[in-house]
């Protein structure tokens, strides 16, 4: 925006552009070493790479000691963000159109309870939802810490979608009903349409967050077979006897790579749900 | 109309499941957990019972049946079809099996005994064999695992032990290794030197955090980010979302990578004569500092956001005018941008609170609490000792009933919260009543 610049019409810029590098000078310098350090070699004690190589990449197409390959993994990681984003986008945009439209009985008391349970710390039942889901046995399983994500995601989503249905001019839906549709195809056919873009932002966060989750799968399922690329690489990186900065950062980079392509593309989308309050 | 009823509750249906299975059963049940002794040597559904050195210490000492402990860690032996068959199997002289056959139903209360009559045989054995044939016979309570109480009994008969019913209930009540209620779990709470100094380590924590970055920062990004270029302010405003952005184990790492002995800050001050050494858990000053900075550095993002988006929305000729008046920039921040930014800063500070106070992934990540305790927070701590710790045995009671603590300061604040951001605002009629 032109007009921006004018704000401060009185005053040059570029101080506080210099004071704002130099404090993000730390993350900048974490970020591309993170990046540099997975195709170069530099000598012990030095900062400065001297040399070109792929070497830290060869987890790709070998495993590396005793630990599993790497593809099994993404594929669970993949299937879990995957599933657990459709779970969230069916819940919340089904429910968040109730809330939004339909008089049901104890709307108000629903809706009272949706914010509170998208302010509530889910994290803190985690201790009990391991003992649920050891005693109905889905513990160490993909569908388990599928079902919990997907739940504990869920409150956000059906927040968000509840604010999109509220920007849907009625009229649409009137008119719908007035040709003879019943209510759920007026939902389906006429609404759904309208909120692509929030079904779109909601889809992508829940992708991200879900690719991103720690905590749940190295509790609820940290065993070999459900097995998804933050437990592994954390596994890796607590394991003394194989310490090899690079190749954690190498398979770092394979896992974040998603996440940046989602993020540089897509920013505009992701910025409503970052503004408006995610847990984190 | 009844239409529109259904149609919403059966849409509704799934999100009242989830929220029954994950939000109400864990929220009832870490309450109802926190008074039981749970562990993994309990085991989380119904216990056991077997008789063993510990159990019947404890029904010497604590049920006072000294003498009947005694008597039942005597091993007994019972003549029975079983031993038989054993022998057989054993290959054991076929006459001296036909003879032992006479005496089945008998019980021995020792060894000897039952080694005497075994010598008695037509057949004399060696005294090899004789300890072999009466080891097939050791019918001991010991070590037997018994799924109810029933069945223990019905083990005390069968070795022809009498008991009275109070000795009776005394050895069942001690076998038991299943899990029982308690209130210990919050005695032990209050108690523990440890809990304290966790409480005082996470309103430390919390409170740095929160007005360090949290609020304090956010802001000072938001606003330097508003007085540059857009395009210049968008990409510092991209810089600082990437930790927000970035999975936590990744994050973890970068930092890792700054601070280990083979690390940036080693190496950078290695040129100036530093000994290298592990700058995030040398001491529990630099654990902290970095604890705070990992945090401090994804929390700030959300304020920024937050905060940008409502300097945008202060009307810009405020800032024309004061600058006609030729207000300095300090003065444009301090009576233009925030006093206008007291809703943005609440909710922010409500928001983070309650999730600076349950989220550890990246404490655990980084320090995981070290060195020493220095650095763990009351959420860690319930991860601590319910769910991975050294020792290896998880307290589950004791880790719900810490959880508990969690769990009704977040629902009390989320209430309050509710009535702070006007609820009644929130629930306008539905559009369309049919």
């Amino acid at each position: 925006m032109a007009t921006q610049t004018q704000v401060s019409a009185n005053f040059k810029s570029w101080p506080v552009i210099l004071a704002l590098a130099i404090v993000s000078l730390p993350l900048i310098v974490m970020y591309l070493y993170f990046f540099i350090d997975t195709i170069t070699d530099s000598a012990p004690g030095s900062l400065i790479p001297n040399a070109i190589t792929f070497r830290h990449w060869d987890f790709l197409w070998q495993a590396r000691g005793n630990r599993p390959s790497i593809w099994p993994v993404a594929l669970n990681t993949l299937v879990f963000a995957t599933t657990v984003t459709i779970i969230v986008l069916l819940v919340s945009s089904t429910a968040g159109y109730v809330l939004s439209r339909l008089n049901v009985p104890g709307r108000g008391f629903f809706l009272a309870g949706v914010m509170v349970l998208h302010a509530f710390p889910s994290v803190t039942l985690i201790v009990a939802i391991f003992l649920v889901l050891q005693m109905v046995g889905l513990y160490n399983s993909l569908i388990g810490v599928i079902l919990v994500k997907a739940a504990l995601e869920m409150p956000l989503g059906i927040w968000l979608m509840k604010g999109f249905y509220d920007t849907v001019p009625w009229e649409i839906e009137m008119a719908g009903i007035a040709d003879g549709a019943s209510r759920f195809t007026v939902f389906r056919r006429l609404v759904l349409p309208q909120v692509r873009p929030a079904l779109m932002a909601l889809g992508l966060f829940a992708f991200l967050s879900s690719w991103s989750e720690y905590i749940l799968p190295q509790v609820l399922a940290p065993g070999a077979k459900a097995q998804v690329l933050s437990v592994y690489l954390a596994s890796l990186i607590a394991d003394d006897n194989n310490f090899d900065l690079s190749l954690f950062k190498a398979v770092g980079v394979f896992y974040i790579i998603p996440v940046l392509i989602l993020f540089l593309f897509f920013q505009k989308h992701l910025m409503n749900i970052y503004g408006g309050g995610s847990k984190g | 109309m009844n239409s529109s009823r259904s149609l919403g509750l059966m849409l509704l249906t799934p999100a009242i499941v989830l929220v029954v299975l994950f939000f109400l059963v864990p929220v009832a049940l870490t309450a109802v957990f926190s008074f039981t002794n749970m562990s993994t040597a309990t085991g989380i559904t119904g216990g056991a019972y077997q008789i063993g050195p510990s159990s019947l210490q404890r029904l010497g000492d604590s049920y006072g049946f000294p003498e009947l402990a005694e008597r039942l860690s005597q091993p007994s032996y019972v003549i029975d079809e079983r031993g038989l068959t054993a022998l057989e199997s054993a290959g054991v002289d076929a006459s001296a099996i036909t003879e032992m056959r006479t005496h089945l139903g008998e019980v021995f209360p020792t060894r000897r005994e039952a080694e005497r009559m075994i010598k008695g045989l037509d057949a004399r054995p060696s005294t090899r064999e004789v300890k072999q044939i009466s080891e097939q016979f050791n019918r001991s309570l010991l070590d037997t695992r018994y799924e109810s109480e029933g069945d223990l009994l019905a083990g005390l008969d069968a070795l022809g032990v009498e008991v009275t019913p109070a000795e009776r209930d005394a050895v069942a009540a001690s076998s038991y290794s299943g899990w029982t209620w308690t209130t210990d779990n919050f005695r032990r709470m209050v108690s523990t030197p440890d809990t304290l100094r966790t409480l005082i380590n996470t309103v430390f924590y919390v409170a740095i955090v929160l007005v360090l970055f949290n609020t304090g920062y956010a802001m000072f990004l938001a606003i330097t980010t508003y007085y540059m270029p857009e395009t210049t302010g968008g990409i510092f405003r991209s810089i600082w979302l990437l930790p927000r952005i970035t999975p936590p184990v990744i994050y973890v790492l970068m930092w890792k990578w700054l601070a280990w002995d083979t690390g940036f800050i080693s190496m950078f001050l290695g040129q100036f004569g530093v000994a290298p050494k592990n700058w995030m858990l040398d001491s529990s000053t630099n654990a902290w500092v970095f604890v705070i900075l990992i945090n401090g550095f994804v929390g700030a993002s959300m304020g920024m956001l937050v905060f940008s988006s409502a300097l945008r929305a202060i009307p810009k000729s405020q800032f024309y005018a004061s600058e006609v008046d030729g207000a300095s920039r300090w003065q444009q921040i301090r009576y233009i941008i925030l006093p206008q930014m007291r809703w943005p800063i609440l909710f922010v500070t409500c928001y983070q609170t309650l999730s600076l106070l349950a989220s550890f992934d990246l404490i655990l990540l980084s320090t995981e609490g070290g060195p020493g305790g220095a650095t763990e927070v009351w959420s860690l701590m319930t991860y601590h000792t319910a769910l991975n710790n050294y020792a290896g045995n998880l307290e589950y009671g004791y880790g719900t009933a810490l959880s508990l603590v969690l769990v009704v300061i977040g629902v009390t604040l989320s209430l309050i919260y509710l009535r702070v951001f006007n609820y009644n605002a929130l629930v306008a009629k539905p559009l369309i009543e049919q």
